[in-house]
């Protein structure tokens, strides 16, 4: 099935939407007569290592293609901040390079613990008040993991390390149950559609190519445009940007250098304690969305080999079934021939025979083959059944190739015995 | 109906769990952290202070010098002397990055600057995500039998009842991934990184293989790191590995729950389809009696994830 079971309601109520199977055509491994058998299918190494190596190859593409894309900008950014390392010694000529150095180096450490160096004090907020901390943990047990934030106590990270431990499956629970939700919603919107598409004659393919566009168009519109509108407006960031945003976070795969919310709360604390929940709560049911839209390329994924290994199947099938049809009547054929020749060859040893014996010629005529074959003419109309007996093999052989025939090779059948036949063809 | 309003309560049941959940760990972690963090930033303080008084940069310039400094080092560029001749992006670097976004573990240490990058990141991981999720599966599929079926076959034949020996293995199972994912490479990982300790290594280790990925430890990036470009290729390895482990744990734990009654107990909603799932029991059908309603009534269900799952996306993969 190419798209997800959405189109039908009463399954939509109790069904495991969105639908998150990855698992490719499941092989039986035993059967209960058979205890504890091998029953491993040799198709099924051959395919894995072929994803496998497709997987590979996929990594080192994207790799190539990011040192492409990345490389440059990292260098002009090196040469930048190099010289501004080199201005700033310069103009301040009582820094020496090394006290730089060492204050640059507790700079980093400590952005890298999430302090902010820059600007004074007094209107720092703290990146662990509570409802920073409520995200930090929502980024840990969504597996988000954004890293702008992250425990740096032996406490805390012991302490993250159980947290997470038992809170990724509360979330999964959780997840399933928010995307059954979204797929019973959706799924009932869907009928509705669906009754009015019927009405247009249209076959059941097209109504679910339709419903998987507009479940990929309304989820988009829903979970990825309005965010990204909103924070395009609120945070600052370009189109791009946001999209980017949206995308590494609903995919779980929250690298960080962008988080909804970082800004600091000096302006508006009120407005921030608004936003950041109903980032939190976006996030939840995006994630479902995206979990369902992931599994769906997962699925076609998974059609597309299937359906690939059916072809490659069937188009074994067919070759191999071709090639014993063609062997099976060729080895009739040469039955048949071999049969014919012999009693060609009894009959026109026979008539030289008579022939010799009346017109007393006695030497012996080698059968040579071109002379077989000027008896044989002759003894066309006196044979006529051979011809006739001949033809419908050999018409049968053409109709398959004749090019099968030329391209025989030499152990089959005899050369001169297929020219044979395609003169009396 | 009676189901949905059911599914519904439990829904919402779960969410409050879920925020109560959320909100105690976010009460937890500030107060451990926070101190910490007062702590640096007042060391900060006095070391700005300090530079400012014995030198004769002003403070704007200081501040202007800094703001440029942290952007660099946001995106992974650093000023510092020793650290100029590695890139983030030669070859090597670039696999672990492209790895670390097929994964959705999502470290963060180097990220796209250019917004072609950007992009080309959006697109990449779309198309990677699933497609890796579907070959760990495939090899999950393909292990499972050598790592799960046989032994529990090996643990019924010597004795044990059906259900007993799936929970003895799992345990097993748990204890062996345990030493070899999380022990052994957390103390590997803290001989060749210098500066981390072995809590610090096991801790990189779950948050890795948990997909979270937070980013403050990330192997191979320290400076004058020997046979780089091995050390990352070799960590890529083991994430893989990893894993493919993680999801073989909780598909037999997902199996065992099977097994127990444990996706009934929790009646959540079932899917009804049997093409997806695979039919493979984890334990021998013709001995096991009592369990043998259990197994033929799920057999033809695939019931929908009670949980257990690392990621949102391994939901229902088993």
């Amino acid at each position: 099935m190419a798209t997800p079971d959405l189109l039908d309601p009463k399954s939509a109520v109790h069904n495991s939407k969105p639908r998150l199977s990855f698992s490719i055509q499941p092989v039986v491994l035993y059967t209960p007569e058979d205890e504890c058998d091998t029953r491993t299918t040799v198709m099924r190494w051959k395919t894995v290592s072929a994803i496998f190596f497709l997987v590979v190859l996929y990594l080192i593409i994207g790799a190539t293609v990011f040192r492409v894309l990345e490389q440059p900008h990292e260098s002009s950014q090196k040469l930048a901040i190099l010289a501004e390392k080199l201005d700033f010694l310069a103009m301040h000529a009582c820094v020496n390079s090394s006290e730089l150095e060492d204050l640059v180096k507790q700079v980093v450490s400590a952005v890298r613990a999430g302090v902010n160096p820059s600007g004074n004090a007094s209107n720092q907020t703290s990146l662990w008040d509570i409802s920073s901390s409520f995200f930090f943990a929502g980024t840990v047990i969504t597996t988000i993991g954004f890293g702008n934030i992250s425990p740096h106590t032996e406490g805390g990270r012991i302490f993250c390390i159980i947290y997470a431990l038992l809170g990724i499956p509360l979330f999964g629970f959780l997840l399933a149950g928010v995307g059954d939700q979204l797929g019973t919603i959706f799924g009932k919107g869907i009928a509705k559609v669906e009754k009015m598409i019927v009405k247009w004659k249209v076959s059941q393919t097209k109504i679910r190519v339709i419903s998987t566009l507009i479940f990929i168009l309304f989820g988009c519109l829903i979970f990825v445009a309005l965010p990204v509108i909103i924070f395009k407006h609120i945070e600052g960031w370009s189109t791009l940007e946001s999209i980017y945003f949206v995308v590494i976070t609903l995919t779980t795969i929250g690298f960080g250098d962008f988080v909804a919310g970082e800004k600091g709360g000096s302006e508006n604390p009120e407005f921030l304690n608004y936003y950041k929940p109903v980032v939190w709560f976006w996030i939840l049911v995006g994630l479902a969305y995206f979990a369902a839209v992931l599994s769906m390329i997962g699925d076609w994924f998974r059609v597309i080999s299937k359906k690939t290994k059916e072809e490659v199947g069937e188009f074994r099938a067919h070759a191999a079934e071709w090639t014993a049809n063609v062997s099976a009547e060729f080895k009739e054929t040469r039955r048949r021939l071999s049969v014919d020749i012999y009693d060609k060859f009894q009959r026109a040893a026979s008539i030289k025979r008579k022939l010799s014996s009346e017109l007393g010629i006695n030497q012996e005529m080698t059968p040579g083959k071109r002379s077989l074959s000027t008896t044989l003419c002759e003894d066309r109309e006196a044979y006529p059944n051979l011809t006739l007996s001949l033809s419908p093999v050999t018409g049968t052989l053409s109709r398959n190739g004749s090019l099968y025939l030329n391209g025989l090779s030499p152990d089959y059948a005899d050369r001169r015995e297929i020219a044979i036949i395609e003169h009396f063809n | 109906m009676h189901s949905v309003g059911r599914s519904w309560l439990l829904l919402t049941g779960f969410i409050l769990f879920y925020v109560i959940y959320l909100l105690f760990g976010a009460l937890l972690f500030s107060s451990i952290e926070r101190p910490v963090e007062d702590k640096l930033r007042n060391e900060i303080e006095a070391l700005k202070r300090e530079f400012l008084n014995q030198s004769c940069v002003n403070d704007a310039s200081l501040e202007h010098f800094l703001v440029k400094v942290m952007t660099a080092n946001k995106y992974g560029v650093s000023v510092l002397r020793n650290s100029s001749a590695t890139s983030n992006w030669d070859l090597a670097s670039s696999m672990f990055f492209a790895n670390t976004l097929v994964t959705t573990v999502g470290y963060g240490h180097t990220t796209p600057l250019s917004d072609t990058g950007k992009a080309f990141s959006i697109l990449y991981a779309l198309i990677g995500v699933p497609f890796t999720m579907l070959v760990l599966t495939a090899c999950v599929q393909r292990i499972m039998y050598p790592l799960v079926l046989a032994p529990v076959c090996l643990l019924q034949r010597s004795g044990l009842e059906p259900r007993p020996a799936t929970v003895v293995h799992f345990l097993l199972l748990m204890v062996l991934m345990l030493l070899c994912l999380f022990v052994a490479p957390a103390a590997v990982f803290s001989t060749v990184e210098l500066s981390w300790s072995f809590l610090d290594g096991f801790y990189f280790c779950f948050i890795s293989l948990c997909t979270i990925g937070l980013g403050d430890f990330v192997p191979g990036t320290q400076p004058g790191q020997v046979y780089r470009p091995l050390y990352q290729v070799a960590v890529i390895v083991y994430l893989f590995v990893g894993l493919m482990m993680m999801f073989l744990l909780l598909r037999t734990f997902h199996k065992m729950a099977d097994l127990h009654g444990l996706t009934s107990f929790l009646q959540l909603p079932r899917c009804e389809e049997s093409d997806l799932g695979d039919r493979e029991r984890i334990v021998e059908g013709a001995n096991a009696d009592q369990a043998a309603s259990y197994l033929t009534e799920k057999e033809a269900s695939k019931p929908l994830e009670p949980g257990s799952q690392p990621s949102y996306n391994t939901i229902n993969t088993s």
